[in-house]
């Protein structure tokens, strides 16, 4: 089913990562693919458009769906604006809402993930309002969002910040009413190194054998540190057929996104003389 | 057994019927079939499929020459030309089927803003290998005297394969049917008025957006399993002095006369890898160029990449209303037809966003 | 022992899910419900009218708060919702009386507007009027 070439890379560790995680490996993915003068463009985009990519899941993939769906996404992609955006950023969402009497409805907050391949990509954000946390999921292609603004572009110390249930409020109030922040072009995307404070126990989860990055002390007995050491998964990044079956290889990656790299360079340049042309209207606040 | 010894019975007298009758009333009836079952015969076309490779120490020339063979083959087989004999299609008829691969379930969006989950598939290149009209085929199942309006039979053949990987016999299926090798075949039921050629190519444009079909795939194989898994028993408690005792099924019958175990019992077993129906889906979307085509729904059976077969429906209520294509859809010069068709209800992603009123 | 221990806090699970026994959240300024989250004695869900006994979004819940039983509507859950639902941080819930109309005059927290589409199709022409709630909410998200 899958070509021969995917098949022969079993042997080599170049490996492409669909999440954005700045790990080791993935670092040294990108130095070696600089000593070996291949495109650096295509690997932006591979973090831009992480959906674009196929199904972490091998038993999942098939280059025909795949190329129909990405077929989809461009066509939706050309109706509405989808910013670059990342775990951590603050995002605004208007979205057409038969419930309410003005049809339209708008969410302000975090994203706290980010997940999925294809049409069925999603992300969550969250806020809390009236100090009450809220949380909404959208997916990315749903015809019914109207626009989705970035209000600050910028990432995180993790790839999940699912911790923020569980941190002080002040670490997810975000006013609903942000200005953006518009970044020089061609910067880079800044990482916020914020270290969020938890309340005590009891939590949604054992936070302390997640191996978080952004979080500050947790503050507990010795134990649970012993326990989350033994737990810990030290063998899995040497399995190389695991690490090979969940992610994409970056020649297959390059593949991907020559075929629609033109379209996507299109749509960046549309977007951004758009931009230039109406000076930015605010999205109307409501409910 | 039992009607017999009722005969018997009436004929005796009357003082026997009594003490016959306690001595053989708890005789039981097991088998519920009058009529002895058919022998089971293999289909004519189940023969080895797979050669097995020898190292026959072919020289590189040779190789490429068989190629050569094989291309040549390919370049020289001529289209079919349409039936002339057509009719139209009318309730009642049955039409053939395709055979298709099950290429994943992916969501799209109704014009109301709905999520609906569906499944894609891709209509494999089709062609007629044979045709038995109803009183060619023989059934391998079913005895003959039994069936009433018997159809008539379609063998189909998809994915094009290399003949050399294949044995002399299965190619021999392919001989009178112009074309070459084929590594899946279907059977596919019909009416004698839809009965076609062989070498007639089935496309996609055999189905309509809005038709329901039935799609027959091979479960996922999940090998032996237990009754929790297999049947959704709740099993028993972890603790409370239960022990060697979690994930049992328990007790599976009583005692007296009905001291066995009953037929059909559930039990630990193998599970899946069985075919199974998927009934009554409606086609919402269709992409000719890529031959693929989205039905509601994601249980259809089989893993992603499997090999399906897509019939249309046999439920009463969800049969079309309009005319289908038939016997198949032959392509016309004048035939203009758009690459993409979409259901009235469905949102298509070039379209603008959605916008309640 | 100068010091008092007060036991304030609970033996059984947090529960994501609403079926009986699980401990809500008074969003409105009732009287009642106020008392009742200021003591820390939190109403508990006794029943759920539908027929699954799990209560979702909207759901019409029977509580018993400080003794008494009083009926209450969802207006905000823990559990994982469906796109573009928002999920809260609590199992939020309002007091109503037996005619459907509330026991308090606001509601502090933001409810959902699928609220809207919910409560109206719950209300029927002779029976309780649920949509008195949405008048006396203060934001929707």
């Amino acid at each position: 089913m899958f070509s021969s070439s995917r098949k022969k890379i079993i042997s080599t560790s170049l490996k492409g990562f669909r999440c954005n995680s700045q790990t080791a490996e993935a670092l040294q993915v990108t130095n070696r693919l600089a000593s070996n003068k291949t495109k650096p463009s295509q690997l932006k985009f591979s973090r831009i458009y992480p959906e674009f990519l196929p199904d972490p899941k091998i038993e999942f993939r098939n280059p025909l769906r795949e190329i129909i769906e990405r077929m989809d996404m461009l066509n939706r992609r050309r109706n509405v604006h989808i910013p670059e955006f990342y775990v951590g950023s603050i995002l605004s969402v208007t979205y057409s809402d038969k419930h309410n009497p003005e049809k339209l409805n708008c969410f302000v907050g975090i994203c706290i993930k980010r997940e999925g391949c294809g049409l069925r990509a999603n992300f969550i954000l969250r806020n809390i309002i009236d100090s009450q946390g809220i949380e909404i999921l959208f997916d990315i292609y749903d015809p019914t969002i109207q626009r989705i603004d970035v209000l600050k572009l910028e990432k995180r110390l993790d790839d999940e910040l699912l911790y923020l249930r569980d941190a002080l409020p002040e670490y997810s109030t975000f006013d609903i009413n942000m200005e953006a922040e518009v970044l020089p072009e061609g910067s880079e995307i800044p990482i916020n190194p914020i270290k969020v404070k938890l309340k005590p126990r009891p939590w949604l989860e054992r936070w302390e054998r997640k191996n978080l990055k952004g979080v500050q002390d947790l503050e507990l007995p010795e134990k649970f540190y012993k326990r989350a050491a033994e737990l810990a998964d030290t063998t899995s990044q040497y399995d190389l057929m695991k690490q090979y079956m969940k992610t994409i290889p970056v020649e297959e990656q390059y593949q991907i996104f020559s075929e629609i790299e033109s379209e996507l360079n299109q749509l960046e340049i549309a977007q951004k003389k758009q931009k230039r042309k109406k000076s930015f209207v605010k999205p109307v606040k409501l409910a | 057994m039992a009607f017999i010894i009722s005969n018997v019975f009436n004929k005796s007298s009357n003082k026997s019927i009594v003490t016959s009758f306690q001595i053989y009333n708890i005789t039981q009836i097991r088998e519920k079939r009058v009529v002895p079952k058919p022998k089971l015969r293999h289909p004519t076309w189940f023969t080895h499929k797979n050669r097995v490779i020898h190292d026959d120490f072919v020289t590189a020339d040779n190789v490429g020459f068989l190629k050569e063979v094989v291309e040549d083959q390919r370049n020289s087989l001529i289209p079919k030309k349409a039936p002339t004999n057509i009719i139209d299609w009318h309730p009642g008829l049955r039409r053939t089927g395709v055979i298709a691969r099950k290429i994943g379930n992916i969501p799209l969006w109704l014009k109301d803003g709905t999520k609906i989950f569906t499944t894609m598939l891709e209509v494999l290149d089709n062609h007629v290998i044979r045709c038995y009209s109803p009183e060619e085929y023989n059934s391998p199942r079913v005895k003959p005297t039994l069936v009433k309006n018997k159809k008539g039979c379609l063998l189909l053949g998809a994915i094009e394969t290399d003949p050399i990987l294949l044995t002399k016999e299965y190619c021999g299926l392919f001989k009178d049917s112009g074309v070459l090798p084929k590594k899946v075949l279907g059977r596919f039921f019909v009416s004698p008025e839809a009965l076609l050629q062989p070498g007639t190519p089935i496309t996609i444009d055999h189905y309509r957006v809005g038709n329901y079909v039935d799609v027959r795939g091979k479960t996922i194989d999940r090998g032996f399993q237990g009754v929790m898994k297999r049947h959704g028993f709740s099993g028993m408690p972890a603790s409370h002095g239960v022990t060697k005792t979690h994930r049992r099924g328990g007790n599976i019958g009583g005692g007296g006369e009905k001291g066995r175990v009953w037929p059909g019992t559930k039990m630990p077993g193998h599970m899946g890898n069985r075919y199974r129906v998927a009934k009554g889906l409606k086609i919402l979307r269709i992409n000719r160029k890529y031959n693929v085509m989205w039905v509601m729904g994601m249980g259809i059976p089989g893993e992603t990449n499997s090999i399906v077969y897509i019939y249309d429906t046999v439920l009463p209520l969800r049969k079309p209303s309009a005319a289908l294509p038939f016997p198949t859809y032959f392509h016309k010069d004048e035939d203009v037809l758009p690459e993409e068709f979409y259901d009235e209800n469905l949102h298509n992603f070039s379209d603008p966003s959605i916008v309640y009123k | 022992m100068n010091i008092i221990f007060k036991r304030n806090f609970h033996l059984s699970p947090l529960r994501s899910e609403i079926q009986k026994q699980t401990r809500l959240r008074v969003v409105d300024n009732s009287e009642l419900g106020k008392r009742a989250m200021a003591e820390g004695k939190p109403p508990r869900c006794i029943h759920v009218y539908n027929k699954t006994g799990v209560g979702k979004i909207g759901d019409i819940v029977l509580l018993a708060i400080k003794g008494e039983k009083k009926k209450g509507v969802l207006v905000g859950l823990k559990q994982n919702q469906k796109p573009k639902v928002p999920k809260f941080d609590s199992n939020n819930v309002v007091l109503i009386d037996d005619n459907g109309s509330p026991m308090g005059t606001r509601i502090h927290v933001p409810i959902p507007t699928i609220l809207r589409t919910l409560l109206k199709d719950k209300t029927h022409v002779k029976g309780p009027d649920y949509t008195k709630l949405l008048s006396i909410s203060t934001r929707f998200v």
